[in-house]
């Protein structure tokens, strides 16, 4: 699975698909989990709050691919907040869809209300990614550089209690040492991205 | 599926949701709590202090913080973290001035907040009896409730309850001035002259209590169609609406009771000043739905206190200046929750020494305390006044001209620390107290207290943590170090 479709599966309930995260913080995740697909794929690079396109080539995903060409098509707006924000505003619905296509959820939408439902078709698929990741920061494993990331978004939009809900203290001290280790380009997005969920707080009309 | 078209989807995309002058005005007001200020502050002010210069006190903070505002939103175009006051001294003067401003401005907006119980349960027990603190307990839980839920009030509800507020005041206030004491008009509380009036100190630092709440328009500098217009003009708009109304109305108040027994009438009816004299000509109905909007009022103002404090307890915690924890979120509401509940842990514990205490509601908790937090406000705005000046003196800015960067904010400042001065020396009038009571003294040194600490705090970080030391004054941004705000938006 790709990085946003287990973010988004992580942010979400494995059996109703109710959201686990208030919808901003899931918003921007999801942004951030996009721009993250197109820096593992080597297609951008971050560098001082700014992404640059180093490869043209489309990537194998459809999404990804759609993703890539609007940072093509739009080379004014080269700050990494300004495409959270922007992406942020389709990521929900474009990862569901993802995840739709590929058979892993189903859409539902109530008949009356407008609110839509990705109802995952398998619950213990649903539940792997954030499984995976409280295994591996429990038992202090090695991760890979893509579970990481994830790992790093998950700290970043406030999901850490999602995943690690008993975890002890040692584990969360582990999460932040991998990301602070993660590559300079992908800390960055996660700093980033933790800035702009923290932002949305400050921010918020009450 | 996302979709890729020639014209630019991210300018349309992000200027979709933008707030106009309206929107951020209107969430300005009914943070400005028309009712709050004018039943409650005003004629308790003029109670305690027995000051008569009020009206023309407004009209002067007014005047003087529409001169600080120039600077102020200049000054929020060049940073994140707009909307808090300690941002702009830790840019302008340096990380330690900031830390302790940020200290300052945590105790006085938790005493602005904490001080509203006081008046809530007073108001709501004069109206259907009952221990005032009953009716502040279940005030407590309701804000302490909704600033964790993060449940949103709708903004049209509190924008239907703000116009409802302005309306009645001004019926109230028309009502005044077709029966004036004695049978005429008087312009004397609006007499400049007052100014020079013994303790006219107290009496600015009531209104500049009022006034607090106009520089949220800042925080949204992000969120606006246009920032270099939406925020100035906003803030201005903000500041001279509330001039009027809060003017006009202690203006009005004083002409229906005679400008020389003002006092003595706000002494014997406290809280239902302007409702006892709305009753002689308006009927019972208009006063039960003034009584009503005054306890929506002071709700609506300690939701908005107690949201300011959780912000910049929230932001503090972001930058590891205060413990982490205060950055945490509730994940499904996004509520900055651990700072929402040491807000309400603290407001709770000073309802039941007060309760417990058998002090004075009134004027022991709403008076002082509120007094005392606009006192904080009033210092910490005559700072940034300063900061201001010292920001744009480090950088240049050829957008910006002088009248911005030096001549207002220098001004301004200059004039603030001439209320600060007045505010310190009348201390005691503002309180009511004779001017030995050691309380003149003690309260507005807790200030100096916590400004000392600050400093303190600042430099034990600059060598234990120099990463957090850098980051102050970055708010949420703190993560990734300075950010410029074309960044953040196109």
């Amino acid at each position: 699975m790709l990085l946003a479709d287990e973010l988004f599966l992580i942010a979400h309930d494995d059996t109703t698909g109710r959201p686990r995260l208030h919808l901003r913080a899931a918003e921007l995740g999801l942004a951030g989990a996009l721009l993250g697909e197109l820096l593992l794929y080597g297609r951008i690079a971050v560098h001082g709050g700014r992404l640059t396109v180093v490869d043209r080539r489309p990537p194998d995903d459809a999404l990804a691919h759609t993703v890539l060409d609007q940072v093509i098509a739009e080379p004014q707006y080269r700050a990494v907040r300004i495409w959270l924000a922007f992406l942020a505003g389709q990521a929900v619905d474009a990862v569901g869809q993802r995840l739709e296509r590929a058979g892993r959820v189903t859409r539902t939408q109530r008949r009356w209300g407008r609110v839509v439902r990705y109802v995952p078709v398998d619950m213990s698929t649903a539940a792997w990614p954030g499984h995976r990741l409280r295994l591996f920061l429990t038992r202090g494993e090695p991760m890979t550089v893509t579970d990481t990331l994830l790992a790093g978004l998950v700290s970043a939009t406030g999901l850490t209690s999602q995943v690690l809900w008993d975890a002890p203290a040692s584990s969360h001290e582990y999460l932040a040492s991998l990301i602070a280790a993660l590559p300079p380009p992908l800390r960055e997005l996660v700093a980033h991205l933790q800035a702009a969920v923290g932002d949305a707080v400050l921010s918020h009309r009450t | 599926m996302l979709s890729t078209t020639r014209v630019s989807n991210v300018s349309l995309t992000l200027s979709r949701s933008r707030l106009g002058v309206p929107a951020v005005v209107f969430f300005v007001m009914s943070a400005a709590a028309p009712l709050t200020v004018i039943a409650g502050a005003v004629t308790t002010a003029y109670a305690v202090t027995g000051i008569t210069a009020i009206p023309i006190a407004f009209l002067a903070v007014a005047a003087v913080l529409g001169l600080f505002s120039v600077g102020y939103v200049a000054m929020a175009r060049h940073i994140t973290n707009a909307g808090a006051f300690y941002t702009y001294v830790a840019h302008g003067l340096g990380k330690p001035a900031g830390v302790a401003a940020s200290l300052v401005a945590v105790l006085a907006y938790n005493a602005l907040q904490v001080a509203l119980y006081g008046g809530l349960g007073v108001a709501a027990a004069g109206l259907a009896g009952g221990p005032w603190w009953a009716w502040a307990l279940g005030a407590w839980a309701f804000v302490a409730l909704l600033g964790v839920l993060r449940v949103d009030l709708n903004g049209r509800v509190l924008a239907v309850l703000l116009v409802a507020e302005i309306v009645v005041v001004l019926v109230y206030d028309a009502a005044a001035l077709a029966h004036p004491a004695g049978g005429r008009i008087s312009l004397a509380t609006l007499s400049p002259a007052g100014l020079a009036q013994p303790g006219i100190g107290a009496a600015l630092v009531l209104a500049i209590t009022g006034f607090i709440g106009f520089e949220a328009a800042a925080v949204f500098s992000e969120e606006t169609r246009n920032p270099r217009r939406t925020v100035p003009v906003a803030t201005y708009l903000a500041v001279a609406l509330i001039a009027v109304l809060y003017a006009g109305s202690s203006w009005a108040l004083s002409v229906a009771t005679g400008a020389d027994r003002v006092v003595e009438v706000a002494r014997r009816d406290g809280t239902e000043t302007i409702f006892n004299l709305a009753a002689a000509h308006l009927g019972p109905t208009v006063v039960h739905v003034g009584h009503v909007l005054f306890l929506t009022s002071l709700l609506a103002a300690l939701l908005s206190f107690h949201n300011a404090v959780a912000r910049y307890l929230f932001a503090l915690g972001r930058e590891q200046v205060l413990p982490a924890a205060l950055g945490r979120t509730g994940r499904r509401t996004g509520a900055p929750t651990v700072a929402s509940l040491a807000q309400s842990a603290l407001a709770l514990a000073v309802i039941a020494a007060y309760a417990a205490g058998g002090l004075d509601p009134l004027v022991q908790l709403f008076f002082w305390v509120g007094m005392t937090g606009g006192f904080g406000a009033l210092a910490l705005i005559t700072v940034t006044s300063v900061a201001v000046v010292g920001f744009f003196a480090r950088r240049r800015h050829r957008r910006e001209t002088a009248w911005h960067t030096v001549v207002a904010p220098g001004l301004a400042a200059g004039l603030l620390a001439v209320i600060l001065a007045l505010a310190v020396a009348n201390f005691a009038t503002l309180l009511g107290v004779p001017p030995d009571d050691p309380l003149r003294w003690m309260l507005p040194a807790a200030y100096l207290v916590a400004a000392a600490a600050g400093v303190a705090w600042a430099l034990v970080l600059r060598v234990r943590r120099p990463d957090i030391y850098r980051a102050i004054g970055l708010g949420a941004n703190a993560v990734v170090g300075r950010v410029e705000p074309a960044e953040l938006h196109p």
